[in-house]
């Protein structure tokens, strides 16, 4: 080696070494005290509040258990492949985990997460709203505890639509309507291929009447005319000449995007939207400016999008039955793999008690699922919408209870993307058989 | 040949368009790791604001830091082991004749050209039952094993290139086989075992599906996985900058090596094909 | 190669012309220590490569889901004909191929360039050929990243060369597209230094002679330098295609495999990762390799690919 490189490579060497110390350092940690330590992990969207529940938590339980709360991936898909892989390993420093409302049968089939005793079951039931409640049952025992929940309404534009619509027929007409006037027309809905577009499937079968899955995993979503006529519904919106171009790819974030923007009359979408609206921004905040005829501008004109942000209940599909929408939100489960299941149910009654609710309501935008909350005035203070989402929640639908709910998903969202080419005569026999494939986890998920 | 002026005017300019054709996507993250959150999505190449806050937000995470002491120590090991372990075999390969030889290169060989993919599925039950899921052993194995073809190629290649006659001499001076390869061939092979400690350290340190299927904790979670999983305020928010950051302290070491050992790395790479 | 022996004791020669160095003990010896040798890397290899594959093959004999362990039974032969049949390994099989004829062929095109650069520019080649290695020295998910960036909308310096709004990585040609150009970005300088290596076989005098005949330098590429290259390049090109095939970080970053972009490595991943169907992504697995198989035994027998061990071996004997 010449002597240029060797005294480069003493350079690297060094870098090395400081790298490795430097990240070595960053990473020692607190040893623990020696009392039980329960590990606990949830998603990146309103860690902090979870944090502080957890640190609460801790010092009301007097020095018997710490809850160590941390933080997953950053998306739920993830969050649940971290979670699941390490449970497959057998890993014991899982203790509680706050689990998305459709994870609950396959971590329960698994044998993932324990039953609850019965009688903190039944304490559950008996504050719980019913719709989440359902969310965390599986074969008639709760494996789950509600944390928060989460339903859609309907956000329309007030100075646009003076009577909201009461179904999607109506609302379609409505849109076409503006857009043939000029104004702002679009109607925001999740059709992009993931989740939320089964999310949207499963609320117009459900509103139709019919169901995607039995419990014991019967097939039904060809039964009867609900299922097509949701399907229509969809291709409806999505053929129209008021759909938005890129629906096909939208999420909620899109969704709510676009009508912040002043694009959209119309969007299905969870609570947060209101929230989102409302908080102000670098340049003041509430989506564009809106001239005297309802269209975005970037002048001044006193009037924003927010002060015309009005809300009702989730578009029905036939009139006169009101819309069963489906519920998403977080459960608490304990792990079978645990080394502390007797303190860590402790913890999970206190992490959902009614003030750690209620924190979690107001600084993290997530709609509580105790009962008593919803008459609460500082959460109607904050969830200007609490009675159409409690109205929402009382009739609320769940997704298909399968352990393979992931493939069924796949199988859905797939299929019903992109939502403009849904052909009800031939999709649905696709569909039926696709879902009776993945309910026995056959076939191959892409 | 003659180099006239134009000539070489063009081979600058091809010069050029090599260099650029190089350099590009990493000047972007360069840059998009100096450009403070609110001028991501300017898109423009060249940021118009700079801030260091980026980098100062990565090291905060313990997510990253663990991952980079987890990175650089697996790939360490790996890295000490393939070299051990290739250099014996290389060594027998070049210079030995023994049964078999012909089919253990070939299955070697079999090894590089293994599609990952394949081993992942049995890899991940095995461990996880064995216990050695989400550790520091469950990756160096894997990657011991595929870098070995990589080690024994180089290698073996480098010790062809030494005169037997030195190995000749020594024996003829009475010593074993061992020792003629430990005093005699291994201090000259140095370069060699370098270079091929460089090359597997860059494999270790590239490799993204192992890491990604065999950990999911910060006990073992490399830096590659960990700058996928890199989080924002929200679930809806990517941190580009943060990320940015990150692949560029990454791009660091092994970008590094390969600079400061060019010539060798070169002739590593390309020494099966041209000698022999 | 400097093989010859100058000293004075004449070594034994064995009937395939092999020199061997005298060894006192013995041939027996010699064997002995080079097993020795060997044996880390064979138990390496065995422990973590071998059994394993064999544990996938057993294991794709099975109905095996994670979440419904004690549901798990020998199947035999179904998993193959519900992965044979499905439509998604299909489609992941055709997107695998399209990206690894495509960029091999481009790196190809482009790599040749590339080596000619290196051999013969008369300009800083050092620092060329140090320039041309940092392609290779960049953490594949951290250039993914690179891209991934650069072709978002409103993010990026390439999405903003499109017309506004235009995502291509949401659009399956477009994104394949995207993937390829990200591949062979990272790959064509190692191919451009498997092709130096053949370039450097090539003698000046010939191609000297070829330009005294009046061969200009496009005829003397195609007449002189590429038919002496040809080893060379089915090497490179049995490489790249294996390599190539096995395509999945890239795409992991750039489409998670969404809209009909991912590769069969990924449709292993997600089967085995999403849905834990360790039958299904063992079979995967299997006809992954069974195809990588093919490919090499395409390549070594008709193509008459010498292993670079092998033609070492021939070389010496000769």
């Amino acid at each position: 080696m010449h002597c240029g490189e060797a005294s480069g490579w003493r350079v690297v060497a060094a870098a090395v070494g400081l790298l490795l110390v430097a990240a070595t350092l960053t990473g020692c940690g607190s040893g623990d005290s020696g009392r039980v330590v329960l590990h606990s992990y949830s998603p990146v969207d309103g860690a902090d509040q979870y944090a502080a529940a957890a640190a609460a938590c801790s010092r009301a339980s007097g020095g018997r258990y710490t809850i160590q709360m941390r933080t997953g991936r950053r998306s739920t898909d993830d969050q649940r492949l971290q979670l699941a892989r390490r449970l497959v390993a057998n890993d014991s420093d899982l203790d509680i985990m706050l689990l998305d409302v459709i994870w609950t049968a396959e971590f329960a089939q698994a044998g993932w997460i324990l039953p609850y005793p019965a009688d903190l079951a039944r304490h559950v039931e008996q504050e719980t709203l019913q719709g989440p409640y359902e969310t965390g049952t599986y074969q008639g025992r709760l494996y789950a505890a509600p944390l928060n929940t989460n339903t859609q309404l309907l956000w329309y534009r007030t100075d646009l639509v003076p009577n909201p619509p009461r179904t999607w027929d109506e609302m379609i007409q409505m849109a076409e309507d503006l857009a043939a006037r000029g104004l702002p027309h679009y109607i925001e809905v999740q059709g992009a291929q993931f989740e939320g577009l089964t999310v949207w499937f499963n609320t117009l079968v459900t509103t139709a009447g019919g169901s995607i899955l039995s419990e014991n995993g019967e097939v039904e979503v060809a039964h009867g005319d609900a299922a097509r006529r949701a399907m229509e519904v969809m291709a409806r919106v999505a053929t129209s000449p008021a759909a938005d171009p890129s629906l096909s790819v939208a999420k909620e974030t899109d969704a709510r995007l676009a009508m912040e923007a002043g694009l959209a009359a119309f969007q299905v979408n969870y609570p947060a939207v209101h929230a989102s609206v409302n908080t102000p921004g670098p340049d003041g905040g509430g989506g564009t400016f809106i001239d005297p005829l309802g269209r975005p501008t970037i002048q001044d004109t006193g009037r924003r999008v927010r002060d015309v942000f009005g809300w009702t209940a989730y578009p029905s599909v036939m009139s006169g039955k009101p819309a069963t929408v489906t519920v998403g939100g977080l459960n608490l489960g304990v792990s079978t793999t645990s080394q502390h299941p007797a303190e860590a149910f402790e913890a999970v009654q206190c992490l959902r008690n009614r003030e750690n609710q209620l924190r979690n309501a107001i600084d993290a935008g997530m709609p509580p699922t105790l009962r008593e909350l919803y008459d609460d005035p500082a959460f109607q203070r904050e969830y200007p919408a609490w009675q159409a989402i409690r109205d929402s929640l009382a009739a609320a639908s769940v997704r298909p209870k399968t352990p393979a709910y992931q493939n069924v998903s796949i199988v859905i969202s797939d299929l019903l993307n992109p939502p403009a080419e849904i052909n009800p005569d031939t999709m649905l026999g696709q569909l039926t058989d696709g879902i009776a494939e993945a309910v026995k986890s056959e076939g191959l998920v892409p | 040949m003659t180099g006239t002026r134009e000539r070489k005017a063009w081979w600058a300019v091809a010069d050029v368009v090599i260099l650029v054709y190089a350099l590009v996507p990493v000047l972007w993250i360069a840059s998009l790791s100096f450009k403070p959150p609110r001028a991501i999505a300017d898109g423009r190449f060249v940021p118009s604001e700079f801030t260091w806050s980026n980098y100062q937000q990565v090291f905060q995470l313990d997510l990253f830091t663990s991952a980079l002491r987890n990175s650089i120590g697996i790939a360490l090991i790996a890295t000490a082991l393939s070299v051990v372990i290739g250099t014996l075999a290389a060594y027998a390969i070049a210079r030995l004749s023994f049964p078999g030889k012909k089919q253990l290169v070939g299955v070697t060989l079999l090894v590089a050209m293994f599609p990952q993919m394949s081993l992942i599925s049995p890899l991940f039950d095995i461990e996880r039952s064995v216990g050695l899921f989400d550790t520091w052993a469950g990756l160096v194995l894997p990657y011991i094993a595929f870098s070995l073809p990589l080690a024994v190629y180089t290698l073996s290649a480098f010790f062809r290139e030494i005169p037997w006659e030195l190995e000749k001499a020594a024996r003829m001076d009475g010593a074993t086989p061992f020792q003629a390869f430990h005093n005699v061939i291994l201090p000259l092979a140095a370069p060699g075992v370098f270079t091929t400690a460089i090359l597997v350290f860059i494999f270790c340190w590239n490799d993204f599906l192992f890491a990604a299927s065999l950990t999911a904790t910060t006990t073992s979670e490399t830096a590659t996985v960990a700058i996928t999983n890199f989080a924002g305020a929200s679930q809806f928010d990517e941190p580009t900058g943060s990320i940015a950051a990150a692949a560029l302290l990454l791009t660091i070491p092994t970008t590094l090596f390969v600079l400061l050992s060019q010539r060798r790395i070169v002739a590593g790479l390309t020494a099966g094909a041209m000698k022999g | 190669m400097m093989m010859t022996a100058q000293t004075g004791v004449r070594a034994p020669v064995s009937a395939r012309g092999h020199q061997r160095v005298p060894v006192p003990e013995g041939v027996r010896s010699e064997h002995r220590f080079a097993a020795l040798l060997c044996a880390p890397a064979v138990l390496v290899i065995t422990v973590v490569a071998a059994y394993p594959i064999g544990y996938a093959i057993y294991l794709s004999f099975q109905r095996f889901d994670l979440r419904f362990s004690e549901q798990r039974s020998f199947v035999g032969l179904a998993n193959y004909g519900a992965v044979l049949t499905s439509h998604y390994w299909w489609q992941a099989l055709t997107v695998t191929l399209i990206i690894t004829v495509v960029s091999v062929a481009i790196e190809l095109v482009i790599g040749l360039a590339l080596a000619l650069a290196m051999n013969r520019t008369l300009v800083g080649r050092g620092l060329v050929r140090t320039v041309v290695l940092i392609p290779y020295s960049i953490i594949t998910v951290v250039a993914a990243f690179s891209w991934q960036f650069a072709w978002t909308p409103n993010k990026g310096y390439l999405a903003a060369l499109l017309p506004a709004g235009v995502a291509p990585l949401t659009d399956q040609v477009s994104a394949v597209a995207v993937i390829i150009l990200a591949e062979v970005w990272k790959t064509t300088p190692f191919m451009a230094l498997l092709l130096l290596a053949g370039l450097a076989l090539v003698p000046d005098e010939l191609l000297r002679a070829a330009q005294i005949d009046g061969a200009g330098p496009w005829k003397r590429l195609t007449t002189v330098i590429l038919p002496l290259m040809k080893p060379a390049i089915l090497v490179a090109l049995l490489f790249r295609t294996l390599d190539a095939f096995r395509i999945f970080d890239s795409i992991y970053i750039l489409t998670q495999g969404s809209n009909g972009t991912g590769s069969v490595s990924m449709l292993g991943y997600d089967n085995l990762f999403i849905v834990f169907n360790l039958g299904i992504g063992s079979t995967i697995s299997v006809l992954i390799f069974m195809v990588v198989a093919i490919v090499a035994f395409v390549f070594v027998k008709l193509f008459g690919v010498a292993a670079p061990g092998a033609e070492a071996d021939e070389r010496r004997q000769r």
